[in-house]
């Protein structure tokens, strides 16, 4: 039962039925090969993010095959976006394929979802979900998370534009209205007292809204010197193209404090990009040992450059496949056990798990947009600004892990 | 003052929705026939002229290319598989139309992948218009003003040409247009594709300004489907009151409360459905 | 009355169903989620098919019953079968006033009523996110248990949502084969004609509309305790499309169509999704498939495999809409 595994997919129609996962007939692999769930939307409105997550995670398999001389498997787990479909897919490898390592989840939803699923399959999943929550208030002990949360997505972006732009005091947000919206919403405004900055008004939308033009139209007539997007996607994207349409580039510092990277630039082009402030989880042109590394690798094997979607579920899978080779286990609290307090070289540096929260402490980037004329390579959209890490205390994230 | 400005820029945004349902409108006043894939068509358009762009053809090339080709789409579907089913109950409108509109945007993303992209506005029309502490862009400003005039050609089209006689007469009695020696079967294609390719050719006036990415057909549906449904379905003029009163109170909504501007709007649609079932400007 | 429609038959099937999803499936967490998805698709055949009513707003129901399961356990924890009631009651009363606002229209406008309805909702339940948790959703929802142990293999749950269902399946048989029933297919036949009877049509109508309302928010609830988390995308327009189409493939002559149809997609899809990422091309073009070639669904097949093999002649030919 080949099919589903991702470095064999078949388009052949006859295969289906051997494929269900449901129906009879379908054995799964057992015996000593570690096997790795991928849940990531693969269709629906964050298929762009999934086409890059599961070659990520296909290729940190290979990688730890060949390193502990051990078969590795991956299986991709189609969640289409929806928390119910992520959950059922996630219950069925648990259940049929025996499936006890998840590296996915895109969504917030569906990553807190999926977390207590996995907790309660005696899993361990690791996530680049964004919500606060996942090591915060609804933290558990098999839920691991790479990406920073809003606190240090905040305070790695608003801070250094603030020192950099002293003269910039008046400062609009506009803001999706849910909590992960609300959690950078709040980390800026802790930003604004302290920096002693003016907090000129917000703007909340829904998050299927796609014209921001009205948005815009607040924000212009409150003159801001910097408008700050916390939206994150298409939104963003939507919401940056619109605001430059409006000229607002020329007018005010457009900062993006939650940017998808690679990925968005290339979907904005380099003349929207460009002067814009972006913060990002990982950039390619990070000069650290092990990004190197993987770029060189990327460009051999696939010839692009590893975008965030890619470089991320690359990472989370291969921490959890490393700690289970190195457990000789996948079972959940052999994991776990493996990666409470793990330091590591990472590809944003030097990055350790804490094991309070399980919170991965790693770099957050501030990008700047290029002009045209002065991109090395067509994907050299941005310069680093800066780069740094920015955490709460794993007592202030609100994280009570019961054992 | 902002009231003022929100007002401005929701008649601008609802001349691209009288745009997108007008043809939505077009086609069930005539046909009768509910259709799911008018998004698709609208994205199909957006795409269109993103690719001919890249392609290095202008905007104003790109802009009508991208509808007749749209047009052309429709037309054929209409033809090869859609005149079919009308006379079937709603129910396999909706399930021949969603399966469209699925295989669409799947085609879509496999021809143009999942991310999405640019399409920058036309040279001389990228910047703004400046008037006191009023911004607007000169895209957007064009865009209003050529939806506007297309609406008055479409009004002429519709309500004072032979065509727009015959298709109304397909509407109200198909037998008898057939007995004036009129083929309907070819009517109902032009029509349709007539429809579609109005949705085409707002997703090619929206690219420049929301760019493209392949789910840009559900939330356009949705807005198309409000704005008939408000307005009339099969009603020209209600299309672009109920265009123009969207925009402007999704616009002003923005100031006054963000988080109900689509509450509003639903009820707004639910109430209209409720006391005035025609819509507030349909054909009885 | 086709052989295989007579109530009997139907309820046979049910349990035959029940039975053999077993056999078959190896995913008890599939098999669960079509025997959920079967009731709510009946519970909208009823709408569709026995009254003429195509609601887009079936989600909603699905969606209500998913939040009060989730808020009940996770907040309260109130007894598993107070939810799965209190969830159906609730359902009711939302069916009932949506169905009185929706009916008074006809056609097209009424679809175009459930679905400004169900947009309402969602958005309420986005707004509203102290309540419903909004786009996390609610999480933690636990599974019933039984004499102390709670059901958390996934066949042992299987086997409490199979007596639902069967349970539900039965009353919903019942329902059709009432008067009542006979009655609602009299108004989607002539309402005229019915009402000059001296039915009260309008109210027969909103009858209906709660007890989908009902199973639907019923089965929302058993689905909110089959995942264990009560989503936002519960009540999205998008469950009303899926139910809608899962009951027009099933076929909207008969019941047991509707767990056909319920069964054919949950298992496409899964099928589907893992074979190719731009599986919803394949499963666009089955709905195309379906509306060309297969009008009476996947019901109206099974009928004629019927007729040809163990009737041997073709009984008289049946427009699509009569039941």
């Amino acid at each position: 039962m080949l099919n589903r595994r991702s470095f064999l997919t078949t388009s052949s129609l006859a295969a289906i039925s051997l494929a269900t996962p449901g129906l009879l007939g379908r054995a799964s692999a057992q015996g000593a090969a570690l096997k790795i769930g991928v849940p990531v939307p693969i269709s629906g409105a964050f298929a762009a993010n999934g086409k890059f997550a599961t070659i990520g995670a296909q290729m940190a398999a290979e990688e730890v095959a060949k390193a502990h001389g051990i078969e590795v498997s991956t299986l991709d787990l189609d969640t289409e976006g929806k928390p119910a479909t992520a959950v059922r897919k996630v219950q069925d490898a648990l259940a049929q394929d025996g499936i006890k390592l998840f590296a996915g989840g895109i969504l917030s939803s569906e990553s807190l979802a999926m977390g207590k699923e996995i907790e309660r399959g005696g899993g361990s999943f690791m996530t680049t979900a964004g919500a606060d929550e996942i090591t915060g208030p609804d933290c558990n002990k098999a839920t691991f998370r790479w990406s920073v949360p809003t606190f240090g997505a905040i305070d790695q972006t608003v801070r250094p534009i603030i020192d950099a732009l002293p003269e910039a005091k008046r400062w609009y947000t506009i803001t999706p209205q849910y909590v992960f919206g609300d959690g950078l919403l709040n980390a800026a405004k802790a930003v604004f007292a302290e920096k002693g900055i003016e907090h000129v008004g917000n703007s909340y939308h829904s998050l299927t809204d796609k014209e921001f033009s009205g948005y815009l139209t607040n924000a212009i007539s409150a003159q801001p010197d910097v408008l700050l997007l916390l939206n994150f996607g298409a939104q963003s994207s939507d919401t940056l193209r619109q605001a430059v349409s409006f000229g607002l580039k020329q007018r005010m510092t457009i900062v993006v404090a939650w940017a998808s990277g690679l990925e968005q630039f290339e979907a904005l082009g380099p003349d929207i990009c460009e002067g814009v402030y972006f913060g990002a989880q990982y950039w390619h042109g990070a000069d650290t040992p092990l990004n190197r590394e993987l770029v060189a690798r990327v460009q051999e094997k696939h010839g692009f450059n590893p975008n965030y979607s890619f470089a991320g579920s690359y990472i989370i899978s291969k921490l959890l496949l490393d700690a289970a080779a190195k457990a000789g286990s996948a079972e959940g609290s052999a994991v776990i056990g493996q990666l409470e307090g793990l330091k590591y070289t990472g590809l944003t540096g030097e990055e350790e798990i804490r094991a309070a929260d399980h919170q991965v402490i790693k770099d957050y980037y501030l990008l700047k947009g290029k002009a045209k004329d002065a991109m090395a390579g067509k994907d050299d959209y941005v310069d680093i600004i800066s780069s740094g890490k920015s955490f709460l205390s794993a007592e202030q994230s609100g994280c009570k892990m019961t054992a | 003052m902002i009231y003022l400005f929100q007002i401005l820029n929701g008649i601008g945004l609802g001349m691209l929705y009288f745009l997108l349902a007008v043809g939505l409108s077009v086609i069930f006043g005539l046909l009768q026939f509910v259709n799911f894939a008018h998004g698709a068509f609208y994205l199909l358009g957006a795409y269109l002229t993103f690719d001919l762009t890249q392609r290095g053809f202008s905007f104003w090339a790109a802009m009508p290319m991208a509808t007749l080709i749209v047009a052309g789409i429709a037309a054929a579907i209409e033809a090869l598989l859609l005149h079919r089913i009308y006379k079937l109950p709603h129910t396999f409108h909706i399930l021949v139309t969603v399966g469209l509109a699925l295989v669409i945007q799947e085609l879509v993303i496999i021809a143009w992948g999942p991310l999405g992209g640019s399409v920058p506005a036309p040279e001389g029309l990228q910047g703004v218009v400046i008037a006191g502490d009023f911004i607007y862009p000169q895209y957007r400003l064009f865009t209003i003003g050529f939806t506007a005039v297309l609406a008055g050609l479409l009004w002429w089209l519709l309500e004072g040409t032979r065509l727009g006689a015959i298709v109304r007469g397909g509407s109200e009695s198909p037998s008898n247009m057939a007995l004036l020696g009129y083929n309907t079967m070819r009517i109902n294609t032009a029509v349709f594709g007539f429809g579609a390719g109005l949705a085409g050719l707002a997703g090619a006036l929206a690219a420049p300004i929301r760019g493209v990415e392949p789910f840009m057909g559900v939330e356009a549906l949705s807005v198309a489907f409000v704005v008939v449904v408000i307005g009339g379905m099969g009603s020209y003029t209600g299309a672009l009151v109920a265009g123009l009163l969207v925009g402007i109170v999704q616009s002003v909504m923005t100031t006054v409360w963000p988080e109900g501007a689509r509450l509003m709007i639903y009820l707004g649609m639910a109430l209209v459905i409720a006391t005035m079932p025609r819509g507030l400007l349909g054909r009885a | 009355m086709h052989p295989l429609d007579k109530p009997a038959v139907q309820f046979g099937l049910a349990v035959l169903t029940v039975a053999v999803l077993p056999l078959f499936l190896t995913s008890g967490i599939l098999a669960t989620e079509i025997l959920i998805f079967a009731m709510v698709v009946a519970a909208c055949n009823l709408l569709l098919g026995y009254t003429g009513l195509l609601s887009f707003g079936q989600g909603i129901f699905f969606g209500v019953g998913t939040y009060a399961a989730g808020i009940c356990l996770t907040r309260w924890q109130v007894p598993v079968p107070l939810v799965l009631a209190g969830s159906a009651i609730l359902g009711a009363a939302i069916a009932t006033l949506v169905g009185w606002l929706s009916i008074r229209r006809q056609g097209v406008y009424f679809v175009m009523l459930t679905l400004a309805f169900s947009q309402l909702f969602y958005f309420m339940a986005y707004t509203f996110s102290g309540i419903t948790g909004g786009d996390n959703g609610l999480l933690g929802v636990p599974r019933p248990s039984l004499g102390g142990a709670e059901l958390n293999a996934p066949w042992s749950y299987y086997t409490y949502v199979a007596v639902c269902f069967l349970a539900i399946f039965a009353i919903l048989v019942m329902v059709t084969q009432s008067t009542f029933g006979r009655t609602l297919i009299a108004i989607r036949e002539n309402e005229g004609r019915a009402a000059a009877i001296g039915f009260p049509t309008r109210l027969f109508k909103i009858e209906a509309f709660a007890i989908s309302g009902a199973v639907t928010a019923f089965g929302g609830a058993l689905h909110a305790m089959l995942i264990g988390v009560a989503p936002l995308s519960n009540i999205e327009h998008h469950t009303s499309e899926l139910i809608l189409i899962m009951t027009i493939i099933g076929g909207s002559s008969s019941l047991f169509g509707s767990v056909l149809g319920a069964g054919f997609y949950l298992l496409l899809a899964d099928a589907l999704s893992a074979v190719w990422p731009r599986w919803l091309l394949l499963l666009g073009l089955v709905l195309v498939a379906v509306a060309l070639f297969l009008q009476r669904g996947l019901w109206g097949l099974v009928e004629r495999l019927y007729d040809a093999v163990l009737r041997r002649e073709p009984s008289p030919t049946k427009p699509a809409e009569e039941h």
